[in-house]
């Protein structure tokens, strides 16, 4: 009928971003849509990139250790983990046990701030302005909690090679357990506000699923990957700092929709509360500090890649050496930089209001993809 | 174990190195040096394994460029480290085909060291803006220098 | 020829003193109401809302409208100028003319014709093509997206408000709005009607475009939607315009269901605007706590949903009153 008219069909082009208000940053999509469907959608990224490879080759070891709070800045300690390990390794440093135990309070309270934020932004992009308050709120006591001992509210320099500059008192631990009390409490209401809603979980069931071989075939990790079924988490995959001496589940999806994603997220702030517990309870006393760790940082030739699981998926770092005071190359493997790169082939032939919960659901930072 | 069927398998490839890493100083169990010719080959049989791709990048070795791959696995602890040599003027092939994430890993490379990926379906630069002339990883460009 | 002018003279100043009446109400309305969202909102989501403009911020509305009255009215560039220009105006008209026929009370009413809720229905209608225009003429991809959502969502769910507003009339036996209230002298129709009541809310949130129908304005998808050109004075008008829409729906709601301004002690209108704030309370309550519905869902629940529903209803209550 429309040939008959003379009238052709065409696909429209529109841009979304790179100001949008539910592109976690500055990230532009190119759509190329059909009425409300979408035939292609074409990630362009860059727009916040630092160059902070190139800035590793220009810094010493420990000049670059404030640049990692800013590549994620919402989980930093774990990304200051993996470089303080990488750079570890190379050196051949043990962090003590006390000090080990620190790094893991507070990069699980890190975490849980970050499942927190993506919680309240991810329902503010599909439409609910009221749990960002609540989850803002919460996330308030971490900040203060994480502020008393590393004087950051959120790009965190907290770990040094060998350890952490600055021990916890017992106002700390009380605080650790006085919010894991009150989190605790809360999860009845996010419950009842969101999971439960029906509206949310007809946007989030069975959309956006993501198959086992595209988690392969891309490199997926994290809770994207986790939602799908697949058990890979790096804390219990390939154990690292004290993580094996606690107890604790990771949980997975069945389904691989946006839904499950949003379950394992959950799930996993319990888990951290969990082993901030039973981190607290088990606290040994000791050094915070390796012994013997040099003044200028001037590690071995040779290489290294060290892999922690960021509130994201896998974040690595491969670090190159020559021997020299400055780095040979830092390559900064991030989780969000796989993550997207499926993005494409998730947005065929949806909605514009699922591609947005779908991004949302992948849970991004674009400064870590764009370094 | 994860470890020795890659380790039979990759030797069946003829490369130049498929040995043991170590470890607890590198965090590999498997280093493996191969030709770019063969990289097409070695990712297949990754695959074939099961393995994701971790990370891809370049090291800029001043003479030549140094391509490393980082393959993984979801069920078993195993990491491989691909390391590929390749001249200053060389292309490389893609493994796109084969690994649909080394897409935007091979623009990055493209775009930070000025590597040319053959038979890549999209190769245009990735961070930087499009129409940049220059590549910032590489060892001699230094600071300030590049278009505005 | 005086009949004529007697018949103006009486009807005739009833219109002007209705009108200045009218204004003021939708004005005083308008400023209150944003007020109220905000501390609603605010105290639903733990936290204060204004505090800072007057005691317990009681002044910010009034604040805000001397803003956005000062403001400058940006044109973009490649608008299209007379439909950019009169959207504003026409979503505006047809809510102030709605009011002609709402009973505040037992005399106030401006002019209460045969067709009253006809009228209602009929200028709520116009507001559609308002968006249409503000969306098309913007020449802004995202602004013909909210328009075209908002025009496919107001279809949709107007025939089951039309279908639920039957069930009152043929018990009722007039279009008449002070009719409609003196038959619920003995009982008020949500007695009765509950089912009617439940679709009539859902209809009206989504007749003005309110969460978690707020497509044409989502913000997170399309920026703002059909007025996301649109600054200053003009969106304020959008924003006047969606208040004073809620005031009418809820007013309906009152006149069929809840007896309009019936009530003891209190003088009608009273009753009337209590009647009238509290269900605009809830149409509040569902914008802080559901998330935005997807359209393709939207569509579906008005089509496959509700308009069966809505008349079941109506099949209910007709066959219920031939058996009387």
């Amino acid at each position: 009928m429309i040939e008959l008219l003379g009238l052709e069909e065409k696909t429209y082009t529109l841009n979304l971003g790179p100001q949008h208000p539910s592109t976690h940053g500055v990230l532009r999509v190119l759509l190329e849509m059909d009425g409300e469907f979408i035939t292609q959608a074409e990630p362009v990224i860059g727009y916040g990139h630092r160059g902070h490879e190139h800035m590793a080759e220009n810094r010493n070891y420990a000049q670059f250790l404030p640049n990692l709070g800013r590549v994620d800045y919402l989980h930093a300690l774990a990304y200051n983990q993996c470089y303080c390990m990488a750079v570890e390794k190379l050196l051949g440093l043990t962090v003590p046990e006390r000090g080990e135990y620190i790094r893991v309070i507070t990069n699980e309270l890190n975490r849980i701030s970050s499942h927190l934020l993506w919680f309240g932004a991810y329902l503010l992009d599909l439409g609910a302005f009221t749990p960002i308050m609540y989850c803002f709120d919460d996330r308030e006591h971490i900040l203060d909690l994480l502020d008393r001992i590393t004087g950051s509210r959120l790009t965190y320099c907290f770990y040094r090679f060998g350890g952490v500059p600055m021990d916890i008192d017992d106002d700390f631990v009380a605080g650790c357990r006085a919010f894991a009390k009150r989190l605790r409490s809360r999860w009845s209401d996010y419950d009842n506000l969101v999971t439960k809603n029906v509206i949310f979980i007809n946007r989030a069931r069975d959309v956006g699923l993501i198959t086992r071989d595209q988690c392969v075939k891309y490199g997926i990790t994290g809770p994207t990957l986790r939602g799908s079924g697949i058990s890979y988490d790096l804390r219990k995959s390939e154990p690292y700092s004290a993580y094996p001496e606690f107890n604790f589940e990771i949980p997975i999806g069945t389904r691989g929709d946006i839904f499950d994603r949003y379950l394992v997220r959950l799930a996993e702030m319990e888990q951290s509360l969990r082993i901030i517990e039973q981190a607290c309870d088990k606290l040994p006393n000791g050094p915070i500090m390796a012994e013997k760790v040099p003044k200028r940082i001037k590690p071995a030739v040779g290489e290294v890649y060290q892999g922690v699981e960021t509130a994201r998926g896998e974040f690595g770092m491969y670090v190159v050496s020559q021997g020299d005071v400055k780095p040979y190359r830092i390559k900064l493997r991030t989780p969000s930089f796989a993550n997207l790169s499926l993005f494409p082939e998730l947005a065929v032939d949806t909605l514009v209001a699922d591609l947005v919960a779908i991004l949302g659901s992948i849970d991004v930072v674009i400064p870590e993809i764009d370094r | 174990m994860l470890k020795d069927n890659l380790q039979k398998a990759l030797a069946s490839l003829g490369l130049e190195k498929v040995a043991e890493g170590d470890y607890a100083k590198t965090g590999y169990h498997l280093e493996v040096t191969a030709e770019p010719t063969q990289m097409v080959d070695v990712a297949q049989a990754m695959l074939d394994a099961g393995c994701f791709l971790e990370s891809f990048t370049a090291v800029d070795m001043v003479e030549a460029f140094d391509l490393v791959y980082h393959f993984a696995s979801f069920d078993e602890l195993c990491r491989t480290a691909v390391h590929v040599p390749l001249g200053k003027k060389k292309g490389m092939y893609t493994i796109s085909q084969i690994y649909p994430g080394a897409d935007w890993y091979e623009r990055e490379v493209f775009d930070l060291f000025g590597i040319h990926f053959f038979n890549h379906p999209n190769l245009k630069r990735l961070l930087l803006p499009e129409d940049a002339d220059f590549h910032p990883l590489l060892k001699d460009f230094g600071a300030g220098q590049g278009n505005d | 020829m005086e009949q004529v002018a007697q018949l103006m003279g009486s009807a005739g100043a009833r219109m002007i003193v209705g009108l200045i009446g009218v204004i003021t109400l939708v004005s005083v309305n308008a400023l209150f109401l944003i007020l109220v969202e905000r501390k609603v909102s605010g105290h639903m989501q733990r936290r204060p809302g204004p505090m800072e403009v007057g005691p317990h911020g009681v002044l910010q509305s009034l604040a805000d409208a001397l803003k956005l009255m000062g403001k400058e009215l940006i044109t973009p560039e490649e608008v299209d100028k007379p439909i950019y220009w009169l959207a504003p105006i026409v979503v505006f008209l047809p809510v102030l003319l709605s009011f002609l026929v709402i009973p505040f009370s037992q005399t106030m009413i401006i002019r209460d014709m045969n067709v009253g809720i006809v009228l209602i229905l009929a200028f709520s209608t116009l507001a559609v093509l308002a968006i249409l225009m503000a969306g098309w003429s913007s020449n802004n991809k995202y602004s013909v997206f909210g328009a075209i959502r908002s025009v496919a969502q107001n279809v949709a769910y107007e025939i089951p408000l039309l279908i639920t507003i039957m069930s009152i009339i043929i018990m009722v036996g007039s279009f008449k709005l002070s009719d409609i209230v003196a038959a619920q002298s003995r009982y008020w129709f949500i007695l009765v009607q509950p089912l009617a009541f439940i679709l009539f809310i859902i209809c009206a949130t989504a007749e003005t475009n309110r969460a978690p129908f707020d497509l044409p304005e989502a913000e997170s998808e399309l920026v703002a939607g059909f007025h996301t050109e649109y600054s200053g004075m003009r969106f304020a008008l959008f924003f006047l315009a969606e208040y004073t829409n809620m005031f009418i729906v809820s007013a309906v709601a009152t006149v069929l269901f809840l007896g309009g301004w019936q009530g003891p002690f209190l003088p009608g209108v009273v009753w009337f605007l209590i009647k009238v704030y509290a269900i605009i309370f809830l149409l509040m309550w569902f914008r802080w706590t559901f998330p935005r519905v997807r359209f393709d869902q939207l569509v579906t629940f008005a089509w496959k949903i509700l308009i069966p529903l809505a008349f079941v209803n109506l099949l209910i209550t007709a066959f219920v009153l031939k058996l009387r």
